[in-house]
C-alpha cells in the first residue's frame, strides 16, 4: 500500500483564508435584498482585487473560481442559471485582467483593473442571459443600467480595496 | 469630508482617467443607441376607452375635446404633444408635459381622456411588464 500525500503550501493555506472571506462576502451580499433586481454590487469582488495587488494574479483566479464553485453549493444554486451567471461574469473578467496584466503600474492603478473587470463581468453575464437564458433582443434595453452600475461598483469597489491595501501595509 | 474625497482623487492616475472616460463615452453611446425610441407619427385621441379621433404630428393645433367634467385642450406642435389644459382637480395630465415618442402615452382619469402616439413599427412590449 503505497501512502500518498499531499504538500500544504503556504500559498493554499493563504488561498483558503481568502477564498472563505470571498464566500462570506457573496453571502452577507445575497441576504441582502437589491434596490434593483438583477443589480449586485459585488463586494466579494474586493477580496479579488486584494488579493491581485498583494499577492498575484495566479492566485486571485484560484480565490474566484473556488467563490463561484463553493457559494453556489452552499446556497443550492450549483449549476443552475444563476451559477452559470456567476461563473460566466467570473470567468469573463478573469480573462480581461489576464489579458490586460501587463499595464504599467505607473500610468494604471487598481481603479483600472476594477473598472475593467466589473465591465467584463456585466458583458459575461449578458452573453448568457442572451443566448440562453432570454433570447430576445428586449433585454439590450436594459444594459445601460448595467453599464452605470457597473461603473458605480467598480469604482467603489476599488476604492474599498485600495484602503484594505493601505491599512495592511501600515501594520 | 472633502479632504477624504480629494486624497481618494490623488490615487487615480492617468491610465485610470483614460479609462473613466472611456467608461463614460460607453455609457453615453449604449444610452443613446439603446434607448433610442422611434419617433411617433399618429396621435390616437380616446374617451371612455374608445377612439374619438386620428390625428397627424405633423401639425401645429389644438384641439378641443368634450370629456366627462369639461373641456379638455390637446395641444400638437410638430411632432409633439401636450394636455394644454383640463379640467381635472390635480392636472397630473398636463403636469406630464410633452411627449413625442411611440408608445408613450398621457392618460386623464376625471375627465376620462386619454392620448396615445403611434409610430412606424411597433415597439418592445414584452419589456414594459
Amino acid at each position: 500500500m503505497t501512502l500518498s500525500t499531499i504538500n500544504i503550501t503556504d500559498r493554499d493555506h493563504q488561498i483558503a483564508k481568502l477564498s472563505a472571506i470571498a464566500i462570506a462576502l457573496s453571502l452577507v451580499e445575497f441576504f441582502f435584498p437589491s434596490p434593483i433586481p438583477g443589480v449586485k454590487p459585488g463586494i466579494a469582488n474586493i477580496i479579488i482585487l486584494y488579493t491581485i495587488f498583494k499577492f498575484d494574479l495566479r492566485m486571485a483566479i484560484w480565490v474566484s473560481i473556488i467563490r463561484v464553485f463553493v457559494t453556489s453549493i452552499i446556497l443550492g444554486s450549483f449549476l443552475s442559471p444563476t451559477f452559470f451567471l456567476s461563473l460566466s461574469g467570473a470567468l469573463f473578467s478573469l480573462l480581461l485582467l489576464i489579458i490586460f496584466r501587463n499595464l504599467s503600474p505607473k500610468y494604471f492603478s487598481l481603479i483600472s483593473f476594477s473598472l475593467i473587470a466589473s465591465l467584463a463581468h456585466i458583458i459575461g453575464q449578458f452573453f448568457i442571459v442572451r443566448l440562453w437564458i432570454i433570447p430576445h433582443n428586449g433585454i439590450f434595453y436594459l444594459l445601460p443600467i448595467f453599464i452605470v452600475s457597473a461603473f458605480i461598483f467598480g469604482l467603489v469597489t476599488a476604492l474599498v480595496t485600495n484602503k484594505l491595501l493601505q491599512l495592511n501595509s501600515k501594520k | 469630508m472633502i479632504k477624504k474625497i480629494l486624497q481618494s482623487i490623488k490615487i487615480i492616475k492617468i491610465g485610470d482617467w483614460f479609462i473613466i472616460i472611456l467608461f463614460c463615452a460607453l455609457i453615453i453611446i449604449s444610452t443613446k443607441f439603446l434607448w433610442n425610441l422611434p419617433q411617433g407619427k399618429y396621435l390616437e385621441i380616446y374617451k371612455n376607452n374608445e377612439i374619438l379621433a386620428t390625428y397627424s404630428l405633423n401639425q401645429k393645433i389644438t384641439k378641443i375635446i368634450d370629456g366627462e367634467k369639461g373641456e379638455t385642450k390637446i395641444t400638437i406642435d410638430n411632432g409633439k404633444v401636450r394636455f394644454s389644459s383640463a379640467p381635472c382637480a390635480k392636472k397630473y395630465c398636463i403636469h406630464q408635459g410633452w411627449i413625442n415618442k411611440a408608445n408613450q402615452i398621457i392618460i386623464c382619469i376625471p375627465n376620462k381622456i386619454s392620448i396615445s402616439i403611434l409610430g412606424g413599427k411597433k415597439n418592445y412590449d414584452s419589456i414594459n411588464y
